[in-house]
């Protein structure tokens, strides 16, 4: 077992939590029985990165059968990386036809055609997506699989979802997608956050849709107050119909767990009571950040309690509808619907 | 002005004393409300309101209101400010000992001084009582039960040889002679 591989098995020793160990190298399955039952999960973790470097040795197990150990942890875990979402636009006929074998034999060749020093891993997850592997080399180097880059496609949708990807690499990165789902291009959704499954949840639509109605249905009460006929609430027509147009704004029951909004603010000073900053002609350039456990939850709340009038502002009703949270806000555009996106690095 | 709340303009209920509870927030209201109704000896309902006026639609059908608590959360502006925005709609009938303030939150850190003392000047100068309640145990929620239910109980006349305007000038919120001077912090 070479230099890398054993630092690389050390540094996904140190992420896997200790009660994630045991599951993690069973499902591995690369250990037989009786190396299994030679490793105590009592002892700590630095002695189970022994132990398990020795079998590993004893194995001969190269660095690809680490990289396999990583992936199935980083499948569990997702949420320890930033991820950044991407779109697949314009269509071809067949797009439709495009399945997982077809997929994974285009996107591998187009890769290798691109960059000759490339290790590829693909692997179907029961949830229909399809998670690649990618450790980065050079005509010069073999690939470093130090810093992998993770892909998350959902096929037979346009949204990928990636980890670091350097500036260098990812144009690469995007035409082997490109060609290989039959679409003519990819560009940033705009969308990037640490929890996998907030994002795509957001961006796939995949929680509650309230949808706006002239009619909402006939007033139900809190349900403490309906049992006892003795409490009232004078307002609640108005508390009900909050609740509903946040709700439509933001979505029903759970939500997405975002955590961060920011919005990029491109415009003109406006502030009758400060002459000196209005009257400067370039725009003034700051950025809104909000973060939150659970940033649309909070929104929400905000909008059904009262605090924030409804309808709300677009600015942050934005964020479900488009499903992006990332915004660049000029003079020239009245509002987010109609503004163009500064391209990203 | 059309809407506002009037203290006489209906007949009581029988052993019934009607409370209102206005409160920005619209938390501690509920957990109040719950325990006010437990109350045996009188029928205590409870009418739960985030800010005044109230909706016409519902004048019909509303009991006369023996008692109007403004309930404020000292760590909030827009609680204060909601509250005292709401007290135009009440007939000026309800001022003579129909009427209470309580706050929550007074030993919270945060709480600016000035605002304390703005709830204060306001309570004092309109002749009510003003209430300190802890709303996060449920003693703290029972024992401010206990404190509205005196009040209400008189106010609904449900008391004999006492009256609203009598026990609210035992009850009401005085100004400390200093309250104007720079505190210590």
């Amino acid at each position: 077992m070479d230099d890398s591989a054993r630092r690389l098995l050390q540094r996904i020793m140190r992420r896997i939590p200790a009660q994630m160990l045991k599951p993690t190298l069973d499902k591995w399955g690369r250990l037989t029985a009786a190396q299994r039952q030679s490793m105590d999960f009592t002892e700590s973790k630095w002695a189970l990165t022994e132990k398990l470097l020795a079998i590993c040795e004893e194995n001969e197990m190269t660095v690809k059968h680490i990289t396999e150990l990583e992936m199935i942890h980083v499948i569990e875990n997702p949420d320890h990386c930033m991820w950044y979402a991407l779109q697949l636009m314009d269509p071809e006929e067949d797009v439709h036809s495009v399945e997982l074998t077809q997929f994974k034999e285009q996107f591998k060749s187009h890769l290798r055609e691109l960059i000759r020093h490339v290790s590829i891993k693909i692997k179907k997850h029961t949830d229909e997506a399809v998670w690649i592997r990618i450790a980065w080399g050079d005509s010069f180097s073999r690939p470093n699989h130090l810093k992998p880059t993770y892909v998350v496609h959902h096929l037979q949708t346009p949204y990928v979802f990636v980890t670091s990807l350097t500036s260098k690499l990812k144009p690469l990165l995007s035409q082997a997608l490109v060609l290989s789902t039959r679409y003519q291009a990819i560009k940033d959704a705009s969308l990037s956050g640490r929890k996998l499954t907030a994002i795509r949840d957001l961006l796939m639509r995949q929680y509650q849709q309230v949808f706006p109605t002239k009619y909402p249905s006939p007033l139900a009460e809190n349900d403490q107050n309906a049992s006892n006929i003795l409490i009232n609430k004078e307002q609640a027509e108005l508390a009900a119909s909050r609740h509903q147009k946040a709700c439509e704004a933001f979505g029903d029951g759970m939500l997405p767990q975002l955590q961060s909004a920011v919005y990029k603010l491109e415009t003109k000073f406006r502030d009758h009571t400060n002459k000196t900053m209005t009257e400067r002609e370039e725009a003034f350039r700051c950025v809104v950040k909000f973060a939150s456990t659970n940033l649309l939850e909070s929104l929400r709340h905000c909008a059904s309690s009262g605090i924030a009038s409804t309808p709300g502002t677009s600015l942050l009703s934005s964020i479900p509808l488009k499903g992006r949270n990332y915004f660049v806000i000029t003079d020239n555009s009245p509002g987010p619907s109609s503004q163009t996106r500064q391209p990203s690095n | 002005m059309m809407s506002l709340l009037k203290p006489f303009s209906k007949l009581p209920g029988l052993n019934t004393a009607n409370i209102l509870l206005v409160e920005n927030e619209e938390q501690f209201q509920q957990s109040l409300a719950d325990v006010l109704v437990e109350e045996t000896s009188v029928t205590v309902t409870v009418r739960l309101a985030k800010s005044l006026p109230l909706p016409m639609e519902n004048d019909e059908s509303r009991p006369r209101i023996d008692l109007v608590v403004f309930i404020m959360n000292l760590t909030s502006e827009l609680s204060f400010q909601s509250a005292e925005a709401s007290l135009k709609y009440l007939d000026p009938g309800y001022f003579l000992g129909k009427v209470c303030f309580m706050v929550t939150n007074a030993r919270n850190a945060s709480v600016p001084t000035e605002r304390l003392d703005a709830v204060r000047k306001l309570a004092a100068s309109l002749h009510c009582p003003l209430l300190f309640a802890e709303d996060q145990t449920p003693d703290g929620v029972t024992s401010a039960t206990e404190r509205l239910l005196t009040v209400l109980k008189v106010a609904a006349g449900l008391v004999p040889t006492t009256t609203a305007l009598y026990l609210s000038n035992l009850t009401r919120c005085t100004l400390p002679p200093d309250i104007d001077q720079p505190s210590f912090d």
